[in-house]
């Protein structure tokens, strides 16, 4: 199976068209795969007692982090829905949906990222070389985050940048109420920007679908809670989270 | 038009319409030889490139494939002759190399899988873009050719000027005048300063250039199609780097050249080679896009013209600037022609003209009907009427202040013309036409239409000379004929033939006519172009006729006694005018001329005869009378073709749609030698001129330097409901002094005089408005009446 | 570069019902072609501009051919030539608008064997994507048509997403103008689309003109008398009188109480990938006098939206007088 496609130039010359959108499927079922597999090995290994969500709230997320973190997520869904239901053979109108939920993700993340660079404490989301050690060592327990969400973060945001920027080139070859389009984008570079932006879409289903998955699961479903209303509670704090590393603030109401 | 001819200006079944009216006529396409291959083209995709590289070992794998042909494989040509095969494609859809297989499937299929790797180069769709500083050159070697390569920018201002329609400033490589240009501006009483455009259009050969070729030992014989037969064989020879005599060329009939196939183009060779290659016959059967691609278009013309007119309605002076589009090959005759045009067809007093011939990458150009006459017929007979409205003159009035006479002059050296009576057309015209009732309403308005009333005139040069004729008697009485001619489609093979007939008064159920296919004997003839053919080869065909006349004279005497002057000719007999039961039958005289041998039966021939004619005399050497001559006749000047037309239209605001309501064309060409031929030039020629200034189409993308138009539909040639359904015709009829039959031909003029006279009822019918464009089209009239932007810059080209 | 004209090899059914065609067609899904009267077909397929691996030829199949009143208005096989729509008494007395468009339809010979089914669903004439060229509509992912210096005098004014290309036919005007109905064969089923909905641009779907997939077989085109022996008007404007595409069409019915339009549907075609309804106008329309000054009063909303190209602002214009012309009794 081919990774990308190739159509011909103006001049009959190969170039890039696009990811082969035959790997959706397989993405999707690898994803499945993985759940499948991380299922059936969590059914195996006995379970933890879980912490109590009862007792004092300590403050996880905050309401701006709360409604960004949601406003990217409903926006990366509908975007890869109307990106990828065309594809597969569901005709509606979806360009004009589509560049609008690109610009409010593009907003978010920008808003995002300037507020975690500047505002926040940037460091949490950083791996950190003792960050490695987190699944080698029993009862090491990380910071703010674990690494295994530091990487889901990470890999999220190359995947959205990509998507996002690749994303920002294609919509100005299009029409829009600011501009008429330009549609001059050399073949292949537009080429490599199909390609770019399927292969971080195909990404992005993939992880989407994983992170969506771990935020269901039983043991992690208190940090979807907290990404829903803001706190944890000290127990399932100081089961996870090392005080030393994070020091969450209490919240206003318990 | 009754005369005292037996067969000038009379009507004849010319041999070749039974072909053509049961389709058993055979083009090149139809032939079939044991063993034979077909062959298809690879042609670029890009419109300036380089090879780099062609991979074919895919396709040479495939069962069926017999082999490539490349440029490798044929000679190479300097720059920008036209090779047959290149390594360096100037054009989209310019021929890079030919693929052979068992069958055209096959070899179709072996193209797909033939990897070429080209190298882009800076390419040029427009002649401006090529003259603007830093502008890129359509050939590696230069971007103009005044007659040889070089290179040409202006400066951004030069430019800027040109692009705006003022006066241009840029350097022109050609110019040439006469008389005192200043002082005719300074004596006219209205000037009129225009910049206009004509489009290039394709050719649009109905028949594609298909080319069969094989080899019988050193012989190659090649079915084409051509417009011209006896002209091809030189060239087409060289083109095979073998001896004239090595060459059997067949062209019996030939599906429409139009300019595009006057002689040996490139394909013509390309089987040739590739059959030597394969030592198998090869068909290479060129597909209708192909035809688009390597069948040629009109030269394009950007200019700016002032013409001053005294209160007369003379014309005093004509200032002509021409920037041509050449496409990417050698050609560019069409300025210095369309000078030439209005240098006759006004005669004005001084007269510059200056040229620009740029090469651009798009398909190459070639003569097409009237090349340059026809675009500036377009242009200039607008502008006269324009000239006749300030002046509060009548329209066909102004064309008959400055019709030429026989003391016309022309061209640069204002040499004199054999005879003209371009008056007497313009009045018959006007006349038949009702002009003075019908000129009332033009310009009259009925609901959303228009009417549209005007007059356009042509000018082509209409005659050569110094080409051979060569007729026979043979013993069983028969006079052949034979024609070197072409037959491109206006039956001047025949016709032109019984000129010698007439002389010979010899009747046509007797006459034999061979053409088509050099190994029948075919003397040395000119081109099948430039409305000459009529002209040139009356004379010819008159000088062998008058030779066999006066052998046969000769003869008589011998035979019968007394002075060849002694003897006439009446009712395919010689007999002695004193005593007409000393006579000889025709068949008698072949006979005793067999008998005598040497010049008589063509077994010795004139030292002056072409080449071609001295192999066609020993081809038919002690087979009857031969009477064989190359022509001398004097000629004074340029035999001008002239015509008229007339049109009424009615053009509707709202669409911006016209219909063509009357038409009435006038040939002025001397004697009238075939009527219908001279109605099928004149209405055919008018249908052509409708589709220049209206409606046919040359688009290129600048991006890419893709054509728009590779198909007829694309490429919008008139249809049968975009002409009118009764087209008129008439003709001066007046003999021209230097043809022994009078006449002149007429086929280039009868394009341009449509033309004009649809361009003039456009304008007629907008107020006097000038597009000075061709072709006008609906867009341009509804943004003209909407007061919106034409979608085209004022001086682009390749835009419809 | 693209030069053919050499048919390829290809696979060939000859169904003789509807049912089996259709069954053929899924089976193979994208790579079968439905061949009706050929007119748009072999252009592609001799081209070699597109590569299906068979054709499904619909001539032998019997119920889909002709002409026939209905109780409720007039149903044309789809499979009915140009020819035969053209010269139908029947067709002419109640929807002479039809009868109009089929008439302009190319040239004699293509009407000869051109079929209606094959009228509305052929596809665009976009100089580009004619070409061969791997454009938007053709799968790939750019548009040479609406470039900065593209060649696009023939293109749309109206919905253009990503693709330029316009609707070339000039009976759908005339069907949808009529509110026709278009009878599709989906999986052992008849679908009922009308005709206004039948056809779709490129934001819905970039590379179909219809709703049309595989395995789907428009089998009729069934007009009601709703707007039977009404007032009407048709006009084709194109460069050439025969064998050229609309630059730009329309088509009218108007139902008239006492010279005064109660209701009316009006189309121009070749200016969007699908037939225009001029709902503006439409709507306008309602309640006033068919005559000049009507038509001078709501000509202007027709190119309401419009969105111009390098090329193609002269479309403006000349909408708005055939739409004056159509208002004009």
């Amino acid at each position: 199976m081919e990774i990308v496609t190739v159509r011909e130039d103006v001049w009959g010359r190969e170039v890039l068209l696009g990811v082969s959108w035959d790997w959706l499927w397989v993405i999707l079922a690898l994803t499945f795969a993985a759940i499948v597999v991380h299922l059936l090995i969590m059914a195996v290994l006995r379970k933890q007692p879980r912490p109590s969500a009862a007792g004092k709230r300590l403050t996880r997320h905050d309401n701006f982090d709360r409604s960004f973190h949601w406003i990217m997520a409903i926006s990366t869904l509908v975007l890869l829905f109307t990106g990828v239901l065309p594809i597969i053979g569901y005709d509606f109108n979806w360009l004009t949906i589509h560049w609008i939920a690109g610009l409010v993700l593009t907003g978010a993340v920008l808003l995002h990222v300037i507020r975690a660079v500047f505002f926040q404490d940037f460091g949490s989301m950083v791996v950190a070389p003792k960050d490695l050690k987190e699944p080698f060592e029993k009862g090491r327990k990380p910071g703010k985050y674990s690494l295994a969400q530091k990487g889901m973060h990470h890999a999220m945001t190359l995947l959205v940048l990509v998507v996002i920027g690749t994303g920002l080139v294609l919509f100005l070859q299009i029409d829009t109420p600011w501009w008429d389009r330009p549609n001059s984008l050399a073949e292949s570079t537009l080429g490599w920007m199909f390609v770019l932006h399927g292969v971080s879409t195909l990404g992005l289903v993939g992880l989407t679908a994983l992170h969506v998955y771990f935020a269901l699961r039983p043991e992690k479903r208190f940090y979807t809670r907290s990404m829903i209303s803001g706190w944890i509670s000290e127990d399932e704090f100081s089961a996870n989270h090392d005080p030393a590393r994070w020091m969450p603030d209490e919240t206003a109401r318990s | 038009m009754s005369n005292e001819y037996l067969h000038i200006g009379k009507n004849f079944v010319p041999p070749d319409i039974y072909g053509k009216v049961t389709g058993k006529a055979r083009y090149a396409e139809d032939y079939s030889v044991d063993g034979m291959v077909y062959a298809r083209l690879f042609t670029s995709p890009m419109p300036h490139a380089r090879v780099r590289n062609i991979d074919a070992s895919a396709a040479l794998a495939m069962d069926g494939v017999l082999g490539i042909l490349t440029a490798d494989d044929v000679p190479a040509v300097e720059a920008p002759n036209a090779a047959i095969l290149t390594n360096e494609p100037v054009y989209v859809g310019d021929p890079i190399l030919a693929v052979a297989a068992v069958d055209e499937k096959t070899a179709e299929n072996a193209l797909k899988k033939i990897k070429v790797d080209l190298e882009p180069l800076p390419f040029v769709v427009d002649p401006l873009a090529s003259l603007k500083p830093n502008g890129p050159s359509a050939r590696t070697e230069g971007n103009v050719y005044p007659s040889e390569m070089q290179n040409l920018q202006w400066s951004a201002e030069d430019l800027n000027r040109f692009q705006q329609g003022e006066e241009p400033t840029g350097a022109a490589p050609t110019e040439w005048s006469y008389g005192d240009l200043e002082a005719g501006f300074d004596n006219a009483a209205v000037v009129i300063e225009e910049s206009f455009v004509t489009t290039g259009y394709a050719h649009m050969s109905m028949e594609p250039r298909s080319v069969l070729s094989y080899w019988r030992g050193n012989k190659c014989y090649v079915h084409g199609s051509t417009q011209s037969q006896s002209f091809v064989v030189p060239f087409l020879a060289g083109m095979l780097g073998i001896e004239q005599g090595d060459l059997v060329y067949i062209s019996e009939y030939c599906g429409g050249g139009f300019g595009s196939k006057i002689s040996a183009y490139p394909v013509l060779g390309l089987p040739g080679y590739f059959a030597k290659k394969l030592n198998r016959p090869v068909m290479l059967r060129i597909t209708r896009e192909e035809e688009y691609y390597i069948g040629s278009a009109r030269v394009g013309f950007q200019g700016w013209m002032k013409a001053g007119f005294a209160e007369d309605g003379r014309v005093t002076a004509v200032d002509l600037y021409i920037v041509q589009d050449l496409g990417p090959r050698r050609t560019g005759g069409d300025a210095s022609s369309a000078g030439g045009a209005i240098s006759i067809l006004y005669q004005p007093q001084a007269m510059r003209l200056r040229d620009v011939p740029v090469f651009t990458n798009t398909t190459p150009r070639g003569a097409q009907r009237g090349p340059g006459q026809n675009q500036i017929a377009a242009i200039f007979e607008p502008m006269l009427d324009k000239a006749a409205r300030e002046l509060n003159l009548d329209r066909l009035a102004i064309r008959r202040i400055n019709a030429p006479d026989s003391s016309a002059t022309l061209n640069a050296d204002q040499g004199p013309v054999t005879s003209a009576y371009m008056d007497d057309a313009l009045a018959l015209g006007g006349e038949l036409f009702k002009w003075s009732e019908r000129v009332q309403r033009s310009g009259q308005r009925r609901g959303s239409k228009v009417t549209g009333v005007a007059v356009g005139q042509g000018y082509h040069s209409a005659g050569a000379s110094g080409f051979d004729g060569l007729v026979r008697i043979t013993p069983d009485g028969k006079l052949h004929l034979h024609s070197g001619v072409g037959n491109l489609g206006t039956y001047s093979y025949a016709s032109t033939t019984r000129a010698a007939a007439e002389l010979l008064k010899c009747s046509w159920d007797n006459c034999v006519v061979h053409h088509g296919n050099s190994s029948l004997h075919l003397p040395w003839s000119s081109y099948q172009a430039g409305s000459n053919t009529m002209f040139t080869h009356t004379r010819a065909n008159h000088v062998a006729a008058m030779d066999l006349l006066t052998k046969m004279k000769d003869i008589a005497a011998q035979t019968l006694g007394g002075d060849a002057a002694d003897y006439d000719i009446a009712d395919e007999r010689v007999f002695k005018a004193s005593d007409n039961t000393r006579s000889m039958s025709y068949a008698e005289v072949a006979a005793k001329a067999i008998e005598l041998g040497g010049a008589y039966s063509g077994e010795s021939y004139p030292e002056d005869i072409h080449e071609v004619t001295q192999r066609a005399v020993t081809g038919i050497a002690g087979s009857g009378l031969v009477g064989v001559a190359k022509d001398k006749l004097p000629k004074r000047g340029t035999a001008p073709g002239l015509a008229v037309a007339f049109c009424e239209i009615e053009l509707d605001l709202e669409t911006g749609k016209h219909q063509i309501i009357d038409y009435l064309a006038v040939g002025e060409c001397g004697t009238i030698v075939h009527p219908q031929g001279l109605a099928g030039q004149l209405r055919g020629g008018a249908v052509w001129g409708f589709g220049m200034a209206s409606l046919e189409r040359h688009v290129y993308d600048p991006q890419n330097g893709l054509p728009a138009n590779v198909g007829y539909y694309q490429t919008k040639p008139p249809t049968y409901l975009d002409v009118p359904s009764h087209m008129g015709w008439a003709a001066v009829d007046k003999a021209d002094p230097d043809s022994p039959v009078g006449a002149r031909g007429i086929g280039e003029p009868a394009m341009g005089c449509a033309t004009a006279a649809v361009m003039c009822a456009l304008s007629e019918a907008l107020d006097g408005h000038l597009f000075n464009r061709t072709p006008v089209t609906p867009d341009m009239i509804i943004n003209h009446i909407s007061d919106g932007p034409q979608a085209a810059s004022l001086m682009a080209i390749n835009t419809f | 570069m693209a030069a053919h004209d050499v048919m390829p090899d290809i696979e060939l059914f000859q169904p003789i019902t509807v049912e089996d065609a259709s069954a053929i067609a899924a089976r193979l899904d994208g790579a079968g072609w439905i061949l009706a009267g050929g007119q748009d077909t072999y252009g592609w397929l001799k081209d070699r501009a597109k590569h299906p691996g068979a054709m499904i030829d619909l001539a032998a199949i019997e119920g889909i051919n002709g002409i026939n009143a209905t109780a409720s208005g007039i149903s044309i096989g789809a499979m009915t030539t140009l020819r035969d729509v053209m010269r139908d008494p029947l067709i002419a007395e109640k929807f002479p608008i039809l009868t109009q468009a089929a008439g302009r339809v190319a040239s004699p010979q293509i009407r000869n064997q051109g079929t209606l089914g094959g009228n509305v669903a052929q596809d665009t004439r976009c100089w580009y994507y004619r070409r061969g060229l791997s454009c938007y509509r053709a799968g790939g992912n750019i548009c040479y048509a609406d470039s900065p210096e593209g060649m696009n005098r023939e293109h749309a004014l109206f919905g253009a997403s990503r693709c330029v290309a316009v609707s070339p036919s000039d009976t759908a005007t005339a069907l949808v103008a009529v509110d026709a109905t278009m009878v599709i064969h989906r999986e052992g089923r008849e679908k009922r689309v009308p005709a206004e909905q039948f056809f779709i641009g490129p934001a819905i779907n970039i590379t179909h003109m219809t709703v049309l997939r595989p395995g789907d077989i428009l089998t009729h085109v069934e007009i009601p008398n709703t707007w039977a022996n009404t007032e009407s008007y048709f006009e084709k404007v194109a460069d050439r009188d025969v064998w050229d595409f609309a630059l730009v069409s329309i088509a009218a019915v108007m139902k008239t109480s006492g010279g005064v339009i109660d209701d009316a549907r009006i189309v121009c075609g070749a200016v969007e990938c699908v037939p225009r309804r001029l709902r503006s106008v439409e709507q306008a329309l309602r309640g006033k006098p068919r005559n000049e000054q009507t038509a001078d009063a709501v000509a202007g909303l027709a190119s309401g939206g419009a969105r111009t190209l390098n090329h193609n602002q002269f479309k403006v214009p000349l909408m708005e007088n055939l739409v004056r012309r159509a208002l004009r009794t």
